[in-house]
């Protein structure tokens, strides 16, 4: 089974403080964290997992830096067989259209049967690539998926919905599914694996081997602009508790008890 | 199961062992966990280590060290269980998830907590002194190696307050190294991750050569373990019991309030066993005014540890029973100690959760020796 996974790497905000840019168009990334989406990382896993049981190639494409080698190398490191880097000037300011173009762009001369990507990425959380991939190639797609059986050239999945429901869908490969968080259990990647990892191939192309011209790419390519990033204002409603570790949980336990939440 | 093509009975020179079960009597933990050294030891030497992937357990060992410190033959069955997690860390798979998590955020943000490095001098910023920052261009004498817990974990950021104001007290010149202080390793060593660590001591070199360090005090014995046995380090490194005990015997640092409480003291693995410092923290204790000073009955080499080393910080046990720093807090009060002392950010955190556990809060309390220094000057 031959399998392209296309990750992205993104700031880990979920402790850092962000703060805005001059032209409130992007956040400032000095002093950031980096790492791999963390929706990409069980595509990733579930790749590898399928190639486990199946055989076949894994290749890594990511869209970015020449920092995006290192989520590329970590997932080599994972089971992957190679990585694409696709790096241009060109691509800087793609929206989600512009970004599937440019995916498609590199895996539409490669051999597949499955197409996976993160349901969305931690940063923009647009949640478009997939889907719009998925439709410049042609092939069917599912989101949210949350469990692949492959079988006979088909592939069964099931797709988390709202309210606890849960859907299963049969659906003819080629295809392309986006991944969603805890259907599988990455797993770990260490240093000296990242290292052995260096052995396989990073493949890097730009906007002349995709084969696509520049005002595809990029701000011109794109179909949505950021007008401003901003951070929301503080709403009412909301009561900050002050003072130490133990005051703060007996005023909270105190409040949840008042609103019934606790008996 | 081999690593680089040696089998752990060579790589860990095992053949000596005559399976007299010293270590597996000595272990901190085989009475409730399936953990047995001696056991592992001798499947090892059989090349059974196949079975390492069945054994959850293996991430019970708190690496306190007992086992290696009592063999007669110089075998360390603690370094056996490194190999042994080191196995399971470069398959990627058996390992607890809060291990994987911590390690993961060794690499990103250099401490294994999850907190952003940026957020890293968080705990002096409430103090009316500036502290020199190496990073700033500041020069200073003697580096303060924070530590990541002391950094982050807000009890424990107390500790490294108190530490401040005992340096600041004693005329100290020393200064920190701000956001740029990475992670020290010594649990990530531990917890098998080998290459993550080369590469923290790598970086951790490299910064320290940066600023020129000649001279370093840290707040953990966990840190000061490695610094001291495990880089090749051309500074010195001093616990800060052992640089706090000079400065008292120098009378740099005199006392000014009495502490009147019965005061016991919980050995640190890292401090006492492991690099044998017994004296200091009980000197520095004895020399606070009003301070009645007892002994556990199991103390020095023979204490008990507390459980919170070898990356237990991070994972919870599989076997059933009583933890060990219950059972130490109960030892202490039975002997009538009001204060349980100790020199070890970790063993204050499982010590002072066990105070909560058993229902000992009104009885007995659980102080950094620090704390009570900061106090009593």
């Amino acid at each position: 089974m031959e399998i392209v996974v296309c990750i992205k790497r993104v700031p880990d905000t979920a402790e850092a403080e962000v703060t805005i840019t001059e032209d409130k168009k992007d956040i400032k990334k000095e002093g950031l964290a980096f790492e791999i989406n963390e929706w990409d990382n069980y595509a990733v896993e579930e790749a590898v997992q399928l190639k486990e049981k199946f055989g076949g190639n894994i290749t890594v494409v990511s869209v970015g830096s020449a920092e995006s080698n290192d989520i590329i190398r970590r997932a080599l490191a994972m089971g992957a067989d190679r990585g694409i880097l696709l790096r241009d000037e060109a691509f800087d300011g793609s929206d989600s259209y512009a970004i599937a173009k440019i995916l498609h762009g590199a895996i539409k001369d490669i051999k597949f049967d499955l197409v996976l990507t993160g349901a969305q990425a931690g940063d923009d959380g647009c949640a478009q690539v997939g889907p719009t991939l998925a439709e410049l190639l042609g092939i069917p797609h599912a989101t949210l998926v949350t469990n692949i059986e492959i079988e006979d050239g088909k592939a069964k999945v099931r797709r988390e919905l709202e309210g606890g429901l849960e859907e299963l869908l049969e659906i003819e490969l080629p295809a392309l599914f986006g991944i969603q968080t805890g259907i599988n259990e990455p797993r770990y990647v260490s240093i000296m694996g990242i290292r052995k990892a260096r052995k396989k191939e990073i493949v890097e192309m730009g906007l002349k081997d995709i084969g696509l011209t520049g005002d595809e790419v990029g701000l011109a390519g794109s179909k949505t602009i950021i007008e401003e990033l901003f951070i929301p204002p503080v709403g009412e409603g909301a009561e900050i508790i002050e003072g130490d570790a133990a005051e703060v949980s007996a005023r909270l336990a105190e409040i949840l008890k008042e609103k019934g939440v606790l008996a | 199961m081999e690593i680089a093509g040696e089998s752990f009975a060579e790589k860990f020179d095992l053949f000596g062992c005559f399976q007299c079960g010293k270590c597996t009597g000595g272990c901190a933990v085989s009475l409730k966990s399936q953990l047995n050294p001696r056991r592992l030891v001798r499947e090892a030497i059989l090349k059974e280590t196949e079975l390492i992937f069945e054994k959850e357990y293996l991430w019970d060992c708190t690496l306190c060290g007992t086992c290696t410190l009592r063999c007669p033959r110089e075998i360390k069955p603690s370094e056996v269980i490194i190999g042994m997690r080191g196995v399971l860390i470069e398959e990627g798979r058996n390992i607890p998830k809060t291990i994987m998590e911590a390690l993961e955020s060794v690499f990103k943000n250099g401490n294994p907590w999850g907190r952003a490095r940026m957020k890293r001098t968080e705990w002096s910023e409430d103090l009316d002194v500036k502290i020199k920052s190496l990073p700033d261009g500041d020069e200073a004498e003697i580096l303060y190696y924070v530590g990541c817990t002391p950094a982050y974990d807000p009890r424990i950021q107390e500790i490294a307050r108190g530490m401040v104001k005992c340096f600041n007290v004693a005329g100290v010149d020393f200064g920190i190294l701000g956001t740029e202080e990475n992670c020290c390793g010594n649990e990530v060593r531990r917890m098998g991750e080998e290459g993550l660590f080369e590469m923290l001591v790598e970086d951790n070199l490299e910064i320290f050569g940066n600023y020129n360090v000649k001279k370093m005090v840290t707040t953990s014995p966990h840190c000061f373990n490695t610094f001291k046995n495990e880089y090749d380090a051309d500074f010195e490194v001093q616990h800060y019991t052992q640089f706090l005990s000079k400065l008292i015997e120098e009378e740099k640092l005199t006392f000014s309030k009495e502490i009147e409480k019965t005061i016991t003291y919980q050995d640190p693995c890292f401090l006492g066993k492991q690099n044998e410092i017994f004296d200091e923290p009980r000197k520095i204790i004895e020399a606070i005014p009003g301070v009645k000073f007892i002994d556990f009955d199991r103390s020095r080499k023979r204490s008990l540890c507390c459980e919170g080393g070898g990356g237990r910080m991070w994972v919870e046990a599989t076997g059933e029973g009583e933890r060990n720093a219950e059972i130490r807090v109960r030892d202490a009060v039975e002997m009538g100690a009001e204060i349980i002392a100790t020199a070890c950010p970790f063993c204050l955190l499982t010590l002072e959760d066990a105070v909560k556990t058993t229902g000992y809060e009104d009885k007995i309390q659980v102080r950094d020796i620090i704390e009570l220094v900061s106090e009593a000057i």
